[in-house]
């Protein structure tokens, strides 16, 4: 009996009302969940804020030809959750006012590039990616030269900016 | 009647429980289930193991840059049994992975994924994956260096998947730099997000294999399998056997010695702790956990453009394969060598993994490395001239692209034999300007060497025959 009646029932027109019915409330309550949870989760990772500007240091604390790595100090103090991070550059003073500040995690995988000075080359510690001191790659696996920061020289103080990469030429690339 | 008698009625009335038990524990298995049948038990047991620990961890632990590492210390070293519990998480998500992938390759090798048990397979493979997501985001907790670099590296391998690699490392980062934001994402992940699908998967697998009935042995007439008849036969065969709560004794058991033996490593080897993260350190070697040594060998293998090969289409290709197994293989047999091309396929995965992982525990350390070139002049007997050239092979990073006796880099040629196919003139024209005696030598050159140095560098090369 109750058989027959449900038989009828699931093919009835009022059962496919009430189907609809719940499924949309639930999908609309499921989106007023789910949107603002996705946009907290994401939204602030995928913000590309503009990286402030870092002091290096005073210009003549390099010499021409030297390969250093300087502890970068954020100009303002960044708001939090920045203000934790510690960062540090390969710094290259390749001529008068010419530098080159090199991020120093690897392009490959993003381990820690070290200078050697007797073999005036960087070297990662994982999978023997090798650069030179122009930061291009001279053996391993790394896909493109060392990242660089961008930098500028005020009253004898070097800053570095925003990170970029080049291509094999050594050019710009973003 | 007791009163122990009468709670139980009670419950029968109401919910029925004390039946549903015996429904669960008193069903017959099949003949033929053994120790090696355990394997899944143990799996589960370990994983209690890791939430009861992990919780407990939770009461002390602080996810932030500036307390975590502290708040792992003192657990460690100032609370009460803390160096037993830490002890036993770390070593137990070891022994998980261990386990987990004993039971896949059983469950392979009996080919008990087939009819009808394809789904609880897929369950498995996705618990699989699950608990490499718990050892990737659990690995950053501590907080030390090797938590952090192992964290930098994994997040840019994860930023080769195609198309959507750069949003998905930033997504997992959280901010630029991994700092405070991944380290909140990851604990989230790692004590929140992930278990609420471990739970999940974990009671759909195991209520899988209570509805289906344990896989009997490959052999006999459960040799292959029939779905017309199947239902009829391991119906026959349950009755022939005996109940589940028998082999329970061998379940309990394993559960014990795993125990003893979490016990016995958190004793004796105790959970490692490095110093603290520095992401400004230039100095640090990163190297993954084991587990993951098969990943970290075949970036050598796939370098520049080939990356995503190593980072992406082996290991998703490999997942594909395992989560689509029981429709790839669709032959009747379960007999491993009736189905010749899946065990040959397994088999070679198999050995291919453990050789990666080999390689990749085995890896060169990085040129320079003081330890590598002390304990060189200190086991081989060579010249002063000789000495002083391996010196300058190490310092010059030589070995970063050269192996010589099975250690060093596979960019360049192999050169623990250089000193039979050289002589000492041609290796000194040669190292200063390579291209300029094979122009098609990738070598870049050596023209910095000083005069002593070179002859030096090549004496020394002249001893490798």
């Amino acid at each position: 009996m109750e058989q027959e009646a449900n038989a009828s029932y699931q093919s009835s027109p009022r059962r496919r009302f009430f189907k609809t019915f719940v499924t949309g409330i639930g999908a609309a309550i499921g989106g007023l969940l789910a949107v603002p949870l996705a946009g907290f989760y994401a939204l602030p990772a995928l913000k590309r804020s503009a990286a402030p500007w870092k002091a290096v240091g005073p210009v003549d604390q390099f010499s021409v030809g030297d390969v250093r790595l300087v502890p970068l100090e954020p100009l303002e103090r960044r708001q939090w959750p920045e203000d934790w991070d510690r960062d540090a550059a390969w710094v290259y003073r390749r001529g008068a006012d010419d530098f080159v500040v090199y991020d120093f995690h690897c392009t490959h995988v993003g381990c820690p590039v070290n200078w050697s000075p007797q073999a005036q080359r960087f070297f990662s510690p994982c999978h023997g990616g090798v650069f030179d001191r122009d930061g291009r790659v001279l053996s391993g696996p790394p896909p493109r030269p060392l990242d660089r920061y961008e930098t500028r020289i005020e009253n004898g103080v070097l800053y570095a900016g925003v990170v970029y990469r080049v291509d094999v030429e050594l050019q710009r690339v973003n | 009647m007791g009163l122990l008698r009468r709670a139980t009625d009670y419950l029968e009335d109401r919910l029925g429980l004390p039946t549903l038990w015996r429904t669960f524990t008193d069903r017959h298995l099949p003949g033929g289930i053994g120790w090696i049948h355990t394997l899944g038990s143990a799996t589960l047991f370990l994983l209690v193991v890791q939430i009861a620990t992990g919780i407990f961890l939770a009461f002390y632990y602080v996810p932030s840059p500036e307390h975590a590492y502290h708040s792992v210390t003192q657990i460690s070293t100032a609370l009460p049994f803390g160096w037993l519990i830490r002890g036993i998480h770390r070593w137990g998500a070891s022994l998980v992975v261990v386990f987990v992938i004993l039971h896949l390759l059983r469950v392979f090798f009996m080919a008990a994924y087939k009819y009808p048990r394809e789904l609880t397979w897929v369950a498995g493979v996705l618990l699989l994956l699950l608990v490499f997501a718990f050892g990737f985001t659990g690995y950053l907790l501590p907080w030390d260096q090797r938590a952090y670099w192992a964290t930098v590296v994994g997040i840019d391998i994860a930023g080769y998947a195609p198309v959507v690699g750069s949003y998905l490392s930033e997504l997992l980062r959280g901010q630029p730099e991994v700092g405070v934001r991944t380290l909140g994402r990851f604990y989230a992940f790692h004590t929140l997000f992930l278990p609420v699908f471990l739970f999940g998967l974990t009671a759909a697998h195991v209520a899988m294999v209570v509805v289906q009935g344990i896989a009997p042995p490959p052999v006999g007439e459960f040799a292959s399998v029939e779905p017309a008849e199947y239902r009829t036969r391991y119906a026959l065969a349950k009755k022939e056997g005996r109940p589940f709560y028998e082999s329970m004794a061998k379940d309990t058991l394993v559960a014990l010695a795993l125990l003893v033996l979490l016990f016995v490593l958190a004793w004796k080897l105790g959970a490692p702790l490095e110093d603290e993260a520095n992401p400004a350190s230039v100095t640090y070697i990163p190297r993954p956990e084991w587990y993951f040594f098969f990943l970290f060998e075949l970036l050598w293998w796939f370098p520049g453009k080939w990356i995503p090969v190593a980072t992406f289409w082996i290991p998703g290709g490999l997942v594909l394969a395992l989560l689509l197994l029981p429709w790839l293989d669709r032959s009747r047999h379960r007999a491993p060598l009736r189905r010749p091309v899946t065990t040959a396929l397994g088999t070679a995965a198999l050995v291919m993994a453990s050789f990666l992982t080999y390689k990749g525990a085995t890896a060169p350390k990085p040129p320079g490395a003081a330890a590598t070139i002390r304990t060189r002049l200190e086991t081989e007997t060579l010249s002063p001239l000789a000495r002083l050239g391996l010196r300058v092979f190490e310092e010059q990073g030589c070995s970063a692209c050269h192996t010589v006796a099975g250690a060093g880099g596979a960019g360049g040629p192999d050169l623990s034999r250089v000193g039979q196919a050289r002589d000492a003139a041609w290796l000194t024209r040669f190292i200063p300007n390579p291209a300029a005696v094979d122009p098609t030598s990738e070598m870049p050159p050596y023209d910095a060497l000083s005069v002593e140095d070179l002859s030096a560098l090549v004496a020394y090369m002249e001893t490798l025959r």
